[in-house]
């Protein structure tokens, strides 16, 4: 019976153990060779002090290793954190300050980069490299992930936690404050990776690219749905959509997913993707934002025998909807319907269900409703609530999400997104929270406030401008603000415009008035359209 | 050359702020470094078509000619004489 997230590997290794299960470039492991791999570094992640529970951080950029790593964790009954690689030390070690883990996986390189943090992280008790490393940590472990992956015992550990239990922590961001860590189980994992392999109709002949990275719920579900069913998933690290449309051909890639600005990438004019058949291409998913209509155009004419199928979700909830492939033509700016085994409402603000056409929040119910944010129990009970729509006997029984999310229903149930409820930003697939970048703008010098809003753009979604003040007297460079913030965030957080402004509007409670920011950029008071 | 180049410069530290650490040479790897990933590249292609009236297929779209200032104002030079109004 699978019921942990590493039991999903175990499984299809039993059951056709010589497999491809994974590819990177010219690595290709079997999923006999993936399960005693990951059962290698389960032992030496126990022998090195982990406790059942314990969180092991994952900086790495796509590769095997983060693979074996996620797994081999989940066997030793820990609790795996994947950390985005683009991310930089300053929210690296805002992530290990909040989850402290006792154990760190990272390459050689990444380690030098952020060595710094990790001396002063006294919770972390090892760190495993996946390539060569001469860093020395006083006080710490630092051991050669390729010895052990080479080398360790193969006997597979006692089993330590039960579904219920932590997995996962992946990170990420609100409307304000810093990023938190969602906590899923493995029975979140596992019924999401039942569910969308349902519905995607995921089988042992599948051939799936993997793009999206594994700290993106939706990165992570589409690794485990490959596993569950004993296909191949091929890791791509990218850089020009040929690179994709090579994967494609030389992989005989059945399935690849997605977010906005990728199809966009992949869609534009140029694209080599239209001058090629893909017959092998099952099907193509999307999700992180709506597609924009001209690209999802595009991508239909030049894929026409591969499914598209929308998907929306929220790390809160892991996976909440999709569109079926047959209602592409009827609706094609929907987002879908509740995934199988779930159920979505849409209440308005008195907590009453909406009539069709009648926007309100998304409320989602059923299995992969995550635990919580880590060591955030207001948060989480703001987002995690009783279900308003069971008899009073049953309310406190489970917990439905609350997405923030505001969408219509149609008559037939298909939802239709609307826009946040709160002022979160979404760029390029990613929820990013505009204290975040506000942050990072009033440590500049000579900066004395500063706010951050997102404004629509064709290929992002939406992207971000900054708007700082300066202190009296001090005169500020755009260009320089441009450097600070490269200096200090990924490129996903970047603000592409900054304006200067003599002061900020403020609402009556003395706080940043975003709404009349908003318009006040969208109405051109400042030039905001080009550079 | 040196024009191209100029224009190039300018509006790769304008994007990619990062590409200045250290002073900004025209031979520095602007892909090895992470300094421009996968969307930074479309912000490229989109730059040349504006600035320069280029269209960039996807087999130019190579390391050669995206890797530096100066293998992109080297593409630009070869791909781009000058065609002026059409109509």
């Amino acid at each position: 019976m699978e019921y942990l997230t590493h039991h999903l590997l175990e499984t299809s290794a039993s059951t056709d153990p010589s497999k491809e299960a994974l590819v990177h470039g010219e690595r290709r492991l079997s999923y006999e060779e993936l399960d005693t791999l990951t059962t290698r570094l389960a032992n030496a992640l126990i022998d090195a002090g982990l406790q059942r529970m314990d969180r092991v951080g994952i900086y790495l950029e796509k590769c095997v290793e983060q693979v074996i790593a996620m797994l081999a964790v989940s066997k030793a009954g820990g609790v795996f954190v994947p950390i985005n690689h683009l991310l930089f030390p300053d929210q690296v070690d805002h992530i290990l300050r909040d989850c402290r883990p006792q154990a760190l996986v990272t390459s050689g390189a990444r380690l030098e980069s952020i060595k710094g943090i990790l001396r002063n992280n006294a919770d972390l008790g090892a760190v495993f490299t996946t390539t060569a490393s001469d860093v020395s940590l006083e006080g710490k472990l630092v051991l050669d992930g390729e010895t052990i992956l080479a080398r360790g015992a193969a006997d597979p550990p006692r089993s330590r936690v039960i579904s219920h239990d932590l997995a996962a922590i992946l990170y990420t961001s609100g409307s304000t404050g810093r990023p938190k860590g969602v906590m899923l189980s493995h029975a979140n994992l596992i019924a999401g990776s039942r569910i969308v392999s349902t519905y995607l109709k995921i089988n042992s002949e599948d051939r799936i690219v993997s793009i999206v990275p594994f700290s993106f719920d939706y990165g992570l579900n589409q690794l485990l749905t490959g596993l569950e069913h004993g296909a191949t998933v091929v890791l791509l690290n990218f850089r020009f959509p040929n690179d994709v449309v090579q994967c494609l051909i030389d992989e005989r890639i059945t399935g690849l997913a997605g977010v906005p600005s990728f199809w966009s990438l992949l869609a534009q004019p140029s694209s080599s993707l239209h001058r090629h058949e893909f017959p092998r291409l099952r099907y193509i998913t999307n999700t992180g934002g709506a597609m924009p209509q001209p690209v999802l155009a595009k991508l239909r004419e030049s894929l026409p025998d591969t499914d598209v199928i929308l998907m929306y979700g929220l790390t809160e909830a892991f996976r909440s909807t999709y569109l079926p492939p047959e209602e592409l033509d009827r609706r094609p700016t929907s987002m879908g319907r509740a995934i199988p085994d779930t159920e979505i409402y849409v209440l308005n603000e008195h907590g009453k269900p909406c009539a069709p056409g009648e926007p309100g929040e998304l409320v989602h119910r059923g299995p992969t409703v995550s635990l919580g944010y880590w060591g955030n129990t207001e948060a989480t009970n703001r987002v995690l609530r009783p279900n308003p729509m069971s008899p009073p006997e049953l309310r406190d029984t489970e917990k439905v999400c609350y997405s923030g999310d505001l969408v219509t229903m149609d008559e037939d149930g298909f939802l239709y997104f609307q826009g946040r409820r709160d002022s979160a930003i979404k760029s390029a697939g990613y929820r990013i929270s505009a204290t975040e970048i506000e942050s990072v703008l009033v440590a500049i010098d000579g900066v004395r406030e500063a706010a951050a809003i997102g404004v629509p753009d064709e290929v992002l979604g939406q992207s971000i401008v900054g708007i700082v003040v300066p202190h009296d007297g001090e005169t500020l460079e755009i260009d320089e603000i441009l450097t600070s913030c490269a200096e200090k965030m990924p490129r996903y957080m970047m603000p592409k415009h900054v304006e200067i402004v003599a002061d900020l509007p403020k609402t009556a409670h003395g706080k940043i008035d975003y709404q009349s920011l908003r318009s006040r950029v969208n109405s051109g008071g400042n030039p905001s359209d080009e550079s | 050359m040196s024009e191209t180049a100029n224009k190039i410069r300018k509006f790769v530290i304008g994007r990619f702020p990062l590409a200045q650490r250290g002073g900004l040479d025209d031979a520095q790897n602007l892909l090895q470094s992470g300094i421009v990933d996968s969307l930074g590249i479309l912000e490229l292609v989109n730059y040349l078509a504006e600035e320069f009236d280029i269209v960039v297929s996807d087999d130019e779209l190579l390391p050669e000619n995206f890797s530096s200032i100066r293998s992109l104002a080297g593409f630009v030079e070869r791909k781009g004489q000058p065609t002026g109004a059409t109509d």
